[in-house]
């Protein structure tokens, strides 16, 4: 009894350190994540007075039968799904160059210049590459000319504006994907590719049945923080195309925010659950896939 | 034997022909951003690729003074202030919080939190926004620096670092302290504390460089641009019609340059901390 008195009294200590971090948790996250729930609910005319009026599932439906949220929806996974392939592909690439022993020099400064765009503000980093794609005054088509190479139609134009924030995003965030990489690639079991190497494996082999299978950790991880990453796509198209041209790069985020922007809080907050949702779910997916391992 | 050396030249030279070119590809948007801040618009337009600038003056600085009807030292100011005091408050709350729930998992209600802390971050951080600007009306706080450095001191990276340093805290440490007969607060200040110095730094380098970026809350929270910060600042001006072209480029490098340099100068804390921070997750 004492003794359990006297945990009590030990743990007291830890709920004083513990409140501070609870109290922004509950105020700064559950709190608006369930207001926004709650929002998603009402009509939007009265979702911010005291007494709502609640519409059941109304909002849902609606933004479900919304014609430009389904297309922009699909924009978000088509957009996230190339932008994680090509994300992953780099950051795996270069860290299997960084990694290799044909780099004997500059190893540092080659990583440095992939994270640099990381730690790179944001904004300013696509307010830059905006005005790179720019026809006057961007560097990118006076570039291409002077090679006599085709302009490209970069953010202007419905068939490259998605390929261009996809090649922006990629600059900012790759160096992320690619240090991870390199962490896993720096512990992993060298004795394992020596036998394979005395075993007569070939270099593709050994890449294949050695590494790659214990690149798995940091594959799981990358994957799952990209699809985060990527379905909320968001600065990106506030910064340089604020959604177009025709909807092209409206995505869920930035459609629900406009939505917000125009008072429509029951639709733009049912959007909110319903991304979030997609988020959850298919980050479980990944984790759930990639603990699966076969043979360990 | 030579064929093979003669295959390993040519597999080396292409290595570095890559690397080389791909680090070159993502650094000139540094040196375009850096030498358009020097160069008048009508220049940039008649030769965007021209390597450096025609004269070099930082009248240009003195050209976007005044952005939005506000002093540009004002979002300097803003800048480092929401800065520094959001990555103070950020290490403080989320070092103990992490230290509490790493101590003492299965005390009642400590699982609640950490999970309610877990699907905070897994919310669209813009879509959490829009009900924080909610909250923060119910909490007389909009408009306010206490509103915007109280949001920008959760993070995920920071309670990650935390926890899986608490973790590796071998129990023997603490047992042996608590047979000596120190209280938990001792054992805090006097075994964990010291012990986590490091990992403090490290901690508080990142969310500095994390939260000089960050832009959404700051713009949703504020009332007017005298709270924005030098990022807000510059997505106000690029938005503007008809705007500044080498003002924009002179204000990003001016959003850059802080945290460029102060990477450049701890880029392997940085860059570890953030792989390690991200492994835990």
């Amino acid at each position: 009894m004492t003794e359990l008195l006297g945990n009590l009294s030990r743990d007291r200590v830890f709920y004083l350190l513990v409140a501070p971090f609870a109290a922004l948790t509950i105020l700064l996250g559950i709190w608006p994540i369930l207001l926004s729930i709650q929002v998603s609910f009402t009509a939007s005319a009265t979702a911010l007075r005291p007494n709502p009026t609640y519409v059941g599932f109304a909002n849902y439906l609606a933004v479900l039968s919304d014609s430009i949220f389904l297309a922009s929806l699909w924009r978000t996974l088509l957009y996230t799904v190339l932008s994680v392939i090509a994300n992953l592909a780099f950051a795996l690439g270069f860290a299997i160059l960084l990694d290799s022993t044909l780099l004997k020099r500059g190893n540092l400064f080659f990583r440095l210049a992939i994270f640099l765009p990381v730690i790179t503000p944001d904004v300013a980093g696509y307010v830059v590459w905006r005005w790179l794609y720019d026809r006057s005054f961007g560097a990118l088509n006076a570039a291409l000319e002077l090679l006599g190479l085709p302009a490209f139609g970069g953010l202007s134009s419905v068939d490259t504006a998605l390929l261009s924030i996809l090649i922006a995003e990629l600059w900012h965030h790759a160096g992320f994907y690619m240090i991870i990489f390199l962490a896993n690639l720096s512990i992993r079991d060298r004795a394992l590719e020596e036998a394979a190497q005395i075993d007569g494996a070939t270099t593709w082999q050994r890449w294949r049945y050695v590494i790659l299978p214990q690149l798995r950790p940091a594959l799981v991880i990358n994957t799952v923080y990209a699809l985060i990453q990527f379905l909320k796509t968001f600065t990106v198209v506030v910064v340089m195309t604020k959604g177009g041209p025709n909807d092209q790069t409206n995505f869920v985020s930035y459609y629900a925010y406009q939505l917000f922007d125009q008072a429509r809080y029951g639709e733009a907050t049912a959007m909110a659950t319903i991304l979030f949702a997609i988020v959850i779910g298919l980050s479980l997916t990944a984790y759930r896939i990639g603990d699966r391992e076969p043979g360990r | 034997m030579t064929d093979g050396m003669r295959a390993n030249r040519l597999l080396q030279a292409a290595a570095y022909t890559v690397a080389i070119g791909t680090s070159l590809l993502f650094l000139y948007p540094y040196w375009w951003m850096l030498v358009s801040a020097f160069r008048p618009t009508r220049a940039i337009m008649s030769a965007p690729l021209r390597p450096w600038p025609e004269t070099f003056s930082f009248q240009i600085f003195s050209e976007i003074g005044r952005i939005g009807g506000v002093n540009l030292s004002t979002y300097v100011f803003n800048s480092l202030t929401i800065t520094t005091l959001s990555t103070l408050l950020s290490v403080i709350v989320t070092a103990l919080g992490a230290y509490a729930l790493t101590r003492r998992p299965k005390a009642p209600g400590f699982g609640l939190i950490r999970y309610g802390f877990l699907i905070t971050i897994m919310y669209p951080y813009m879509l959490l926004v829009i009900p924080v600007y909610l909250v923060m009306f119910k909490l007389g706080l909009l408009g306010s620096y206490a509103g915007i450095i109280l949001f920008l001191a959760l993070g995920p990276l920071q309670f990650f670092l935390f926890e899986q340093f608490f973790r590796k805290i071998p129990n023997e440490v603490i047992e042996a302290a608590v047979i000596d007969g120190a209280s938990e607060w001792q054992i805090l200040t006097k075994v964990v504390l010291p012990m986590a110095m490091p990992i403090t730094a490290t901690v508080s380098l990142i969310t500095f460089l994390l939260n000089w970026s960050q832009w959404f809350p700051i713009m949703v929270i504020s009332r007017s641009p005298d709270t924005y910060t030098l990022p807000v600042a510059l997505l106000s001006m690029n938005s503007e019609l008809g705007s500044n072209f080498q003002g924009i480029m002179a204000l990003a490098v001016l959003t850059t340059l802080p945290v460029a340099a102060l990477f450049l100068l701890a880029q392997k804390r940085v860059m570890e901390g953030m792989a390690a921070g991200a492994v835990k997750g």
